[in-house]
């Protein structure tokens, strides 16, 4: 299985085909849910992963609480008042989708090349907070349509191949094998 | 005659002290600990162990105050959160 590794400052990431598919499907669909849909898609409606994100709606022209609880996950409200909740989220609501939508477009520009190369790859001297920062939204997104709770593990190792479940879990649980493994490079040196 | 007691209860405390709001990040199933610890080091520059404990508080009980400061230092700090995908908010010290 494809991991992070580092050379001093420099981190790289080893992807297989498939994998590098997964990911690029997965930070698209998340862009587009973030209301970014600016670039040429890699998946197709048939793809699994498909309908996870897509609830594709035209932004509301007011900044308000997301009714979609991806959305309202990574951008939550800062005050559990409403009225508090609601000033705040008008005038930072704007920068915070930004910086995330930032994340996932570098992520999803250094994927296109292996990707559009159609075969497997290594991205080379990449952004290494960006990248735990993008995956950490991706495993967030997951979670929500997933219904994540702490004993998620058991539940997917008990679900049957067949299920329409399992594939998305082991991505889930790949992506913080994979976000594990920056973190340790990041926090050794 | 006012007592100390009644002295005490007639004010605010929180608007007479230096730091009167708190930033409070909650627990979720997703996030791992190795990442809260990071993020915490890297936006509050606390020791490796000061972040591990805040992040064992916020696993074990829920919740955990993480800095304190003005209204505008908490949501600063607050949006930083959220940046990095961890559920924060922000409130009075006396509400915590």
């Amino acid at each position: 299985m494809s991991e992070f590794s580092r050379d001093g400052e420099l981190y790289s990431l080893d992807l297989s085909l498939d994998e590098a598919h997964i990911l690029i499907n997965l930070v698209e669909q998340l862009l587009e849910l973030l209301g970014e849909g600016d670039f040429n898609h890699h998946y197709d409606e048939s793809d699994p992963f498909a309908q996870l994100m897509s609830q594709l709606k035209a932004a509301p022209e007011e900044i308000i609480v997301p009714d979609d609880p991806v959305l309202l996950r990574l951008l939550p409200n800062a005050y559990a008042d409403p009225e508090a909740a609601a000033d705040f989220r008008r005038y930072t609501e704007p920068t915070l989708r930004g910086k995330k939508k930032r994340n996932l477009a570098q992520v999803r520009a250094a994927l296109e090349v292996i990707v559009d190369e159609d075969r497997a790859g290594v991205v080379e001297d990449l952004d290494s907070e960006t990248w735990l920062m993008a995956i950490n939204d991706l495993r967030l997104a997951l979670s929500v349509r997933l219904e994540v709770t702490p004993d998620s593990y058991e539940y997917f190792e008990a679900l049957t191949d067949e299920d329409p479940q399992k594939p998305i879990f082991a991505v889930f649980f790949w992506l913080g094998w994979l976000q594990a493994s920056l973190l340790n490079l990041l926090s050794n040196g | 005659m006012a007592t100390d007691t009644m002295i005490e209860s007639d004010l605010d405390i929180s608007q007479l002290v230096d730091k009167p709001w708190v930033t409070i990040v909650w627990d979720d199933p997703v996030n791992l600990m190795s990442y809260v610890t990071f993020v915490f080091i890297k936006l509050f520059n606390f020791t490796a162990e000061h972040a591990h404990q805040l992040m064992l508080q916020v696993h074990n009980e829920g919740r955990a105050a993480v800095t304190s400061g003005s209204r505008e230092e908490m949501e600063r700090d607050v949006q930083r959160l959220h940046e990095h995908g961890l559920w924060a908010t922000l409130q009075r010290d006396d509400k915590f």
